[in-house]
């Protein structure tokens, strides 16, 4: 398995997008399904756009959510994306 | 309560197929030429099901290709915003064909392989397809630009072979392989008796994929359709009736699933005579076993309803002769002693079964699906 590392560039998988549904939920479409993206796992996948490293989507949500700790933000991210990567819904480069 | 609205469209565009694959999940009955929908009623199809809040539409057949307005199609669905999924034998396909359809807002490829060795897959397909398959798969990746599942089918003849097959479909570089157990209808159910896998090659088959799996975690998802005839509890059939999904035919009716039609007191609506949405919410066929109520026991007690929601009712009807039983492959149901004689049969099964050097003529239980009227 490819492992997350700071300099790695999250993106969204080949053949996978976000879009508004109809009822507005932000739903992260797969080939086989639907994420239905809630609170900050939109926020994430939005920062996911092969320019920004693993770090910097680490350094924008913590610094969109200052109260929060910072270690648990990076595990969450972490976790989230890597369980992202499974479905190849994300790829790193 | 209204309705939730369907997850997804399975659009069954044509049953016109240039292969005869024996395990096709088609319906006997296969629409003509004549009765398939003009490319105007597909597009209004697509945006009333995107009006209804629909997310992803199946471009299923058949061969979808075997239609020569496919692109059409495909653009009509992309307009609506829906992620469009091509399912496809491939043939008809080349790389001009390819990039138009990318261009048109195709998603995602789905590429269905009869085998890894040639003379299997032919045999399985009656057709020659394997080679163009693989020239295809080859373009598929290269291209980059659009995600792609390489589809393998399992049964009797394979499983035994399946690591070189899970072997086979990754070096097409694929980002997700399919690996599906035949499922039990159409042209599947006539040739049941000779695809049944055995007990033995399903313990082991599970031990295989579950290896795959962990070896290619993070390169490759490998999705996996168990064999229902041997599982405990019953699958929860396309996400249960009427809640996720729907089937448009090549004529226009709208099913809860690919088999419905054979359940025989349920009448399906068409999309050239009502709209998409009153089919979906009121229309008698999709609310015939929606939810709980027409739940026998032991379902309707049973804290796994909610789960399976009873099981698929075309195999109710195909095993047990009632639509409203609960699933006979589930351990609970009264009916389930029909599945596990079967199993006995196929467990000590002496006589011959076909095999590549058969013609069909040779091998007269095994019926390759013909082509629509």
């Amino acid at each position: 398995m490819k492992a997350l590392s700071h300099v790695s560039h999250p993106r969204l998988g080949i053949g996978c997008r976000v879009r508004k549904a109809e009822n507005g939920d932000t739903v992260l479409l797969l080939p086989e399904g639907v994420l239905r993206l809630k609170g900050t796992a939109a926020e994430i996948i939005r920062l996911c756009d092969g320019e920004r490293t693993f770090a910097d989507i680490l350094g924008a949500m913590q610094a969109q959510y200052p109260s929060s700790d910072p270690k648990q933000i990076a595990q969450e991210t972490e976790s989230f994306l890597n369980r992202l990567l499974e479905r190849r819904a994300v790829d790193f480069q | 309560m209204r309705t939730p609205p369907p997850l997804a469209l399975i659009a069954e565009v044509t049953h016109r197929c240039p292969l005869h694959c024996v395990y096709c999940s088609n319906p006997l009955e296969l629409k003509a030429r004549a009765e398939e929908l003009p490319t105007e009623t597909w597009a209004r199809v697509f945006e009333e099901g995107a009006e209804l809040g629909m997310l992803h539409v199946h471009f299923t057949g058949g061969e979808p290709l075997a239609r020569n307005d496919l692109t059409q199609l495909v653009a009509a669905a992309h307009s609506r915003l829906l992620y469009t999924n091509l399912i496809t034998s491939g043939i008809g396909l080349n790389e001009k064909k390819l990039a138009t359809l990318i261009e048109a807002g195709l998603d995602h490829l789905q590429l269905s392989f009869q085998d890894g060795e040639e003379k299997f897959a032919n045999w399985i397909a009656g057709a020659g397809a394997h080679a163009h398959k693989l020239a295809l798969a080859q373009i598929v990746q290269q291209s980059g630009r659009l995600a792609f599942t390489v589809n393998l089918v399992v049964h009797r003849h394979n499983l035994d072979r399946l690591d070189s097959m899970i072997s086979f479909a990754e070096s097409l570089g694929p980002q997700r392989i399919e690996i599906a157990n035949v499922q039990y209808y159409g042209w599947a159910l006539k040739n049941r008796q000779w695809l049944l896998p055995t007990r033995e090659q399903v313990k082991q088959s599970l031990a295989v994929v579950e290896q795959a799996q962990e070896r290619l975690k993070g390169q490759i998802k490998i999705d996996f359709v168990t064999p229902d005839y041997y599982a405990t509890f019953p699958k929860p059939c396309m996400g249960g009736w009427g809640r996720q999904l729907l089937l448009v035919d090549p004529s226009g009716r709208v099913l809860p699933c690919h088999a419905a039609a054979v359940i025989p007191d349920l009448h399906f609506e068409n999309v050239e005579q009502e709209p998409l949405r009153w089919i979906w919410e009121e229309s008698l066929a999709f609310r015939r076993f929606r939810g709980e109520d027409w739940m026998p026991e032991p379902c309707r007690s049973c804290e796994r309803r909610t789960l399976d929601f009873g099981g698929c009712r075309c195999q109710a009807f195909l095993i047990a002769g009632d639509a409203n039983s609960t699933d006979p492959v589930c351990s609970l149901a009264p009916a389930h002693h029909l599945v596990e004689e079967r199993l006995v049969r196929t467990n000590s099964l002496t006589s011959t079964a076909p095999s590549p050097s058969l013609t069909p003529q040779s091998a007269q239980s095994w019926t390759y699906r013909p082509q629509p009227p």
